[in-house]
């Protein structure tokens, strides 16, 4: 009796997991002329050369729409709006926004969730210090912004340089709220 | 040893209308205490000894809940260190998880013991004249699932009579004997429908109104139970959706302010949960007395 059940339970886990395998091709993107084409993240080589850049995380577009922001975590958002003010930080050759950003949140103790999407060969940033997508509003959700533009691709895609000036901005309405518009993009990226 | 059985079918199922539907959506870890501890100890006095074995079942399935949700949730402003695929491990998570499980093992126990209580004809008393057709098909499967259960049983055992049991050698033959006794007893659940459906057909089954027997009365002290169920029941409901049980896990661990109304709330979904257990031993008590 026990056996049986054992044995159909395998089966179904089985058929579970081969079902929940997505074999989704990656999108290919499109840069506008002039902007560094994506990488892809397994392929790049980290050395051990230092180089700075500069890092801000900010959400200050919740404080104008806090009446749609989740009403338990209104305690949690800065009064100004700055998570982590502009700072010089150290990178190493090779790594991407996203390698970036995971150290020094870790670093700093700031709390950050992504999970890897594989449609864009890419993580995604969920929240940054406990303020997640869809927090305000549905067309809510973290986007990062390199020497003021938006990049049409995932961040562990964009390969840092020198002196770079990466801001990870946390939009309530797809983007039009800070200056790019998500809907009009061709490529279809996540922040 | 189950008294609460002995009251009117619409006492035992307006308990558990209430207890059900509130255990499965409070979240408040008083709350889920008071529904956990009394429904384990509900539990243990209708099946005794019994009880104990499920602990066999119950145990993992808390340690497996609570340890899922910190491993696919990391919402929570206590970071207790990073997980191997980079995310944080927060505090709240965990003691979400630890909540869940309560809540799921409390409505599991709960379960288990309106098995026990509301028996098929009760079930049928209360609903046969509401919802006919519905009651009918509720009492049928639920009696279908124990009977499959019973029938896989023996069928294994006449199959291990044969030589074609479940611990012969070799993993091919076993799973050729566990299909053989599966088809075996899904056929004779197939052809047993078709025997019920004749069989009703006879009897004349939709020819016109059914009537129903039963034996129960709605005495005083069904009555008094009933609206003693009905005001506690009432009582949390009102409480519960005022906001008396709020609780918010994420970001930061966050229960309403514990007033004197919430209070009164808390203590009267204890004594929701422990009429049964209450009963009981009131019953044992006077047993005693009048001996």
């Amino acid at each position: 009796m026990k056996r049986i059940t054992v044995l159909f339970l395998t089966l179904l886990v089985i058929f579970t997991l081969t079902s929940c395998n997505d074999n989704t091709e990656p999108v290919p993107v499109e840069v506008p002329a002039g902007k560094p084409e994506p990488v892809n993240a397994e392929e790049t080589v980290i050395t051990d050369k230092e180089l700075t850049c500069t890092l801000s995380v900010r959400c200050d577009t919740i404080l104008d729409n806090m009446s749609d922001f989740d009403k338990d975590k209104t305690d949690i958002v800065p009064f100004d709006g700055v998570i982590l003010g502009e700072t010089e930080v150290v990178f190493y050759e090779g790594e991407t926004v996203f390698n970036l950003l995971r150290r020094e949140m870790k670093k700093n103790g700031i709390h950050m969730e992504f999970n890897e999407v594989p449609m864009y060969e890419s993580a995604y940033i969920e929240g940054i210090a406990n303020i997640y997508e869809f927090d305000c509003g549905e067309l809510s959700g973290w986007m990062y912004k390199v020497n003021d533009w938006f990049p049409n691709y995932g961040c562990s895609r964009y390969k840092l340089k020198e002196h770079d000036k990466v801001e990870w901005i946390y939009t309530c309405d797809l983007g039009r709220d800070i200056g790019t518009d998500y809907s009009q993009r061709n490529g279809k990226d996540n922040e | 040893m189950n008294e609460f059985k002995m009251y009117h079918p619409l006492v035992n199922f307006s308990y558990f209308a209430y207890v059900l539907g509130l255990a499965c959506t409070g979240m408040h870890p008083l709350m889920l205490a008071s529904s956990l501890f009394c429904s384990f100890l509900y539990m243990c006095i209708i099946n005794g000894k019994k009880a104990l074995h499920s602990l066999a079942f119950l145990l993992p399935a808390i340690i497996l809940t609570s340890l899922i949700n910190p491993l696919f949730n990391h919402e929570g402003m206590t970071i207790l260190g990073y997980l191997p695929d980079g995310n944080p491990l927060t505090s709240e998570s965990i003691i979400y998880g630890l909540c869940a499980a309560a809540s799921l093992v409390s409505v599991l126990c709960f379960f288990s013991c309106f098995s026990s209580v509301m028996t098929s004809d009760k079930f049928m008393y209360l609903f046969g004249k509401i919802i006919p057709s519905l009651s009918l098909i509720l009492s049928m499967t639920l009696r279908f699932v124990p009977l499959f259960s019973e029938r896989l049983k023996k069928t294994a055992e006449v199959q291990k009579c044969i030589g074609k049991g479940l611990d012969e050698k070799g993993v091919f033959r076993k799973i050729k004997n566990a299909l053989r006794i599966l088809s075996i007893t899904v056929t004779w659940a197939l052809e047993n429908a078709i025997d019920t459906a004749d069989s009703m057909k006879a009897r004349g089954y939709g020819t016109g109104k059914r009537t129903s027997f039963s034996n129960y009365r709605l005495e005083k002290r069904d009555i008094a139970m009933l609206l003693y169920i009905l005001f506690l029941g009432t009582y949390v409901i009102i409480g519960n959706v005022s906001g008396q049980m709020d609780f918010s896990f994420y970001p930061v661990i966050k229960s309403t302010p514990i007033t004197r109304y919430s209070i009164s709330v808390f203590i009267s979904y204890f004594l929701l949960c422990m009429t049964p257990v209450i009963i009981e031993l009131w019953e044992v008590r006077r047993w005693k007395y009048l001996r």
